[in-house]
């Protein structure tokens, strides 16, 4: 006896093949486009920057990612982005706990830390705030500064991460020298230190 | 199942190819999206100068609120489309070329101008380029040109921002 599939005529087996080969081929690009930032090599710390962005040379993964998550971003002689998706010890940061996140110079002319939902939105809280650059820093601290993340107010440099459950956080370095743009995972980034959670 | 050799290689090869064809489609959707959203106006070669970034008002991914942002979605394919940017002292500012398919095609900041005001004509490849002007050539006619200046402040915009309304970006 015949099988169901030994009886399709071969119109029927191409048509069935080729319509699955679009949905894998169309449905593996649009799920490896999201999944990664970049190509994820470069680390230092929790913070991760893309090798290529906005370049040319780019792959069409490494653009679609791009694309799809920093669109317009500068390349690399421009400014670099760092994003942090865990805290130092690799946990998920989370919108309920208080965190610490203490730095220093960098081989840049300015730096900022922004704070972002998952999907790369800046998330609304009642004062407004989103982030803190160096030149908020007060000259004596370059050296040694220290922000807090936390849902509730805080004295000092501070960043709200009020209304975002879970969050990332994106280190921009315009200018970088030449150190940070060749070797960033060599380079020394800020210590992200959760505090404590919960109400 | 010899029958099915035939399909299945076909499907692989199918796979294949709209993988491919998807990523290279896909910075194209996404900067037409932005172009879309920010030429909503209708307001092509000429510059609109954002107000400071918050939460509600957010036109792309990830923008930085420590930057004032001006944007205007560009078209080449009638002639060169000149891009002025006047100096802005004492404050980090450039300008940066966006083609079709995302890639930079240019960025000049006060570090490379030296203090002096950006002028840029966006031309298509071997067109020639006004006098005064730095040739950016462009394969695609479409695009985005985007001003960023840092700011430290709601006192420091309001200084800065009758300057930026002195950049242009029109049909040359």
């Amino acid at each position: 006896m015949l099988s169901y599939a030994d009886g399709l005529n071969t119109a029927a087996r191409y048509a069935i093949c080729i319509l699955l080969g679009l949905l894998a081929g169309g449905g593996a690009a649009v799920q490896a486009v999201r999944q990664g930032f970049s190509d994820g090599t470069l680390a230092s710390g929790p913070w991760e920057t893309g090798k290529d962005f906005g370049s040319a040379d780019a792959s069409a993964l490494v653009r679609a990612r791009v694309a799809l998550r920093g669109l317009l971003a500068l390349p690399r002689s421009e400014a670099m982005y760092f994003t942090a998706r865990t805290d130092s010890n690799g946990a998920a940061l989370d919108g309920s706990c208080r965190y610490e996140i203490r730095g220093g110079r960098f081989d840049a002319r300015w730096w900022s830390v922004t704070l972002y939902d998952r999907a790369g939105w800046l998330v609304p809280n009642p004062w407004h705030r989103h982030s803190v650059g160096s030149g908020a820093v007060p000259g004596e601290s370059a050296d040694a500064w220290s922000i807090a993340v936390a849902p509730a107010e805080q004295p000092g440099l501070w960043i709200p991460s009020t209304g975002a459950p879970q969050f990332d956080l994106t280190l921009r370095l315009y200018h970088p020298g030449s150190t940070l743009r060749e070797a960033p995972q060599q380079s020394v980034m800020p210590e992200i230190r959760r505090l404590a959670c919960g109400a | 199942m010899r029958r099915w050799l035939g399909p299945l290689a076909a499907g692989a090869l199918v796979a294949a190819a709209t993988w491919q064809a998807t990523l290279v489609a896909a910075p194209f959707a996404l900067m037409r999206v932005a172009m879309n959203r920010l030429g909503a106006s209708g307001r092509v070669n000429a510059f609109t100068h954002g107000a400071p970034t918050r939460a509600e008002s957010q036109f792309v991914v990830r923008p930085s609120p420590d930057l004032l942002y001006s944007t205007c979605v560009f078209d080449r394919s009638a002639g060169p489309v000149l891009v002025d940017v006047p100096a802005i002292p004492d404050h980090y500012w450039s300008v940066s070329i966006f083609d079709a398919r995302t890639d930079v095609a240019a960025v000049r900041s006060d570090r490379d101008t030296h203090g002096a005001p950006a002028r840029l004509a966006l031309v298509a490849p071997g067109a020639a380029t006004p006098a005064g002007y730095e040739a950016v050539p462009l394969e695609h006619a479409r695009g985005i040109a985007l001003i960023r200046i840092l700011v430290s402040g709601e006192d420091d915009y309001h200084a800065v921002d009758p300057l930026r309304q002195l950049s242009n970006c029109r049909a040359g």
